[in-house]
């Protein structure tokens, strides 16, 4: 019965002490929205990282003259199942000189009389492996395959985004530990403050003989409930200004609802440990301190 | 019964010295007592109550109420001890966001009762206190007479056997002050044990009882006569 007493009274917070209640949520929803945008931006920074990383860490594996078609083929379905591998995509002589003729345009024709552009296979690797060590392995290789003529990557450019995308990181992580921080900094105030208000209650609860536990429980009660409520908020909020970004940048537009809907749940659980930990903290504290006299 | 030993309490001054409050102070209170403590602002009184309720403990000595001593009390026992004493103070200390009824009601909630039991219970001590038709009012609806006899029925709902009163009279007015006095001396007829601290001779000589001076730090039964010299000395601070 307790219990249900408990949860009547946390509930009944929000009709007794409204302001108390909008501000805790109100903090809570801004502390979460912080957070979900940091999570919303690394994920999405991630995705770039990875695209980025793929692109530069691209290997070109380029083939003998006299290699015909089906060998040159079945080089490139190879070269596919190395593990490391994300995709490989064959050029043809053909394709070779059209992309020749596209990039060096008018004039370039004259120096395609000849053959001299080799078939070649492009490949793509997965974002883990894409880094000089592992790159070297696979030119390794690549370059002991018969009818492979040469082996290229952009080495100096893979290191030097590798090193600018490690002080982005580093940057990033640094960024989001004061973001975190000051997200609990503020909703552990905001709920001290709200149950420094409270004050009565719980001397009187003290007073008549409420064990500690029984005073904490409506606390953590609406604790939880002001960040199921935040939570709840902060998502809704998200996916607007998700939805507005879609609009005008390319990395956050297309279908993202499995991520929206993870982001909402982990929003919603976030509201509820930060409900329940700032509240179980705070009248803890108050407690321990509050003189009955 | 409500014993206190050799009982010695200090604060710490802001210059780093101590003030003794009480030095080796030693009361004994039985069962079914009732007594007057009085003294001038600043003696001890609320002191004295802090420590029967052991919202503060002695640096030296040893208080026992009941089965409960403060030298040995778990701090997880503490609310225990609560439930066996009701207190009342000056300014009421009712929630003002509760109805007469919930303000009693609470103190039975938080003791783990439930159901019927706190309904009739609170219409029960309502009735004791002669508040049972403004069961539904706010504390901000009805009198500090009134406010005074809610806390009163707060204080013995859960069937304490002492009542410690702090200034219960000070913010009402006599004719308010007297019906209060009568109240809380019924419930001392009824069995309970009452403390009363005040600071109201006018009261003290009314309904006479056993009066307790708190002077210097230490602790001493008086008579009539001196109760006067005491009220008096009060007057010229």
């Amino acid at each position: 019965m307790s219990l249900t007493y408990s949860i009547r009274e946390g509930l009944a917070g929000f009709r007794r002490a409204k302001f108390a209640f909008i501000a805790s949520v109100s903090a809570t929803t801004v502390a979460l929205i912080l957070i979900g945008t940091f999570a919303l931006l690394t994920f999405k920074a991630q995705q770039v990282t990875s695209w980025m990383k793929q692109r530069v860490g691209e290997l070109e594996v380029f083939l003998d003259e006299e290699v015909d078609e089906p060998t040159a083929r079945a080089i490139s379905a190879r070269a596919d199942l190395v593990v490391g591998v994300d995709e490989v995509e064959y050029v043809s002589r053909e394709e070779a000189r059209e992309v020749f003729r596209r990039e060096f345009g008018e004039g370039s024709e004259i120096f395609l009389d000849e053959p001299f552009l080799p078939a070649s296979v492009k490949v793509r690797v997965d974002s883990d492996y894409a880094n000089p060590d592992s790159l070297q392995s696979l030119v390794g290789e690549f370059s002991s395959w018969a009818r492979v003529d040469e082996v290229v990557f952009n080495q100096p450019l893979l290191v030097k985004v590798q090193q600018n995308l490690r002080l982005f990181t580093l940057t990033g992580l640094s960024l989001g530990a004061l973001v975190v921080l000051a997200a609990l900094f503020l909703v552990g105030n905001t709920i001290r403050l709200t149950i420094y208000a409270r004050r009565l209650l719980i001397r009187t609860m003290k007073l008549v003989g409420a064990t500690d536990a029984f005073i904490q429980r409506p606390f953590i009660v609406e604790g939880i409930m002001q960040g199921v409520i935040a939570g709840g908020i902060a998502s809704l909020l998200l996916w607007g200004i998700y939805g507005m970004l879609a609009g005008y940048l390319p990395q956050f537009a297309g279908s993202d609802t499995v991520l929206l809907v993870l982001l909402t749940v982990g929003l919603v659980l976030l509201g509820a440990l930060l409900g329940w930990l700032g509240s179980y903290f705070a009248v803890r504290r108050f407690i321990k301190n509050v003189a009955l006299h | 019964m409500i014993d206190l030993r050799d009982v010695t309490v200090s604060y710490p001054l802001p210059d780093g010295n101590k003030r003794e409050v009480f030095e080796h102070l030693t009361l004994s209170l039985k069962q079914g007592e009732m007594a007057y403590l009085i003294g001038p602002t600043g003696s001890g009184k609320t002191t004295l109550m802090r420590l029967i309720y052991m919202d503060l403990f002695p640096d030296e000595g040893v208080v026992r109420v009941g089965e409960y001593r403060s030298d040995m009390i778990e701090p997880k026992d503490i609310p225990y001890l609560r439930r066996s004493l009701g207190v009342v103070f000056q300014d009421f200390q009712l929630l003002p966001d509760r109805s007469v009824f919930d303000n009693v009601a609470f103190a039975l909630y938080a003791t783990g009762k439930s159901g019927a039991a706190v309904k009739n219970r609170v219409m029960q001590v309502l009735g004791r206190v002669g508040l049972q038709h403004k069961w539904k009012r706010y504390p901000h609806e009805i009198s500090g007479g009134e406010q005074q006899r809610v806390s009163i029925a707060r204080a013995i709902a859960n069937e304490p056997w002492i009542l410690l009163a702090d200034e219960p009279t000070g913010n009402l007015d006599p004719r308010v002050a007297d019906e209060i006095q009568k109240l809380l001396i019924s419930l001392h007829r009824q069995g309970m044990t009452l403390l009363i601290s005040t600071h109201d001779y006018r009261l003290v000589k009314k309904f006479p009882a056993r009066t307790l001076a708190l002077m210097k730090g230490q602790i001493v039964d008086v008579d009539a006569e001196t109760i006067g010299e005491v009220a008096r000395k009060n007057r010229r601070r």
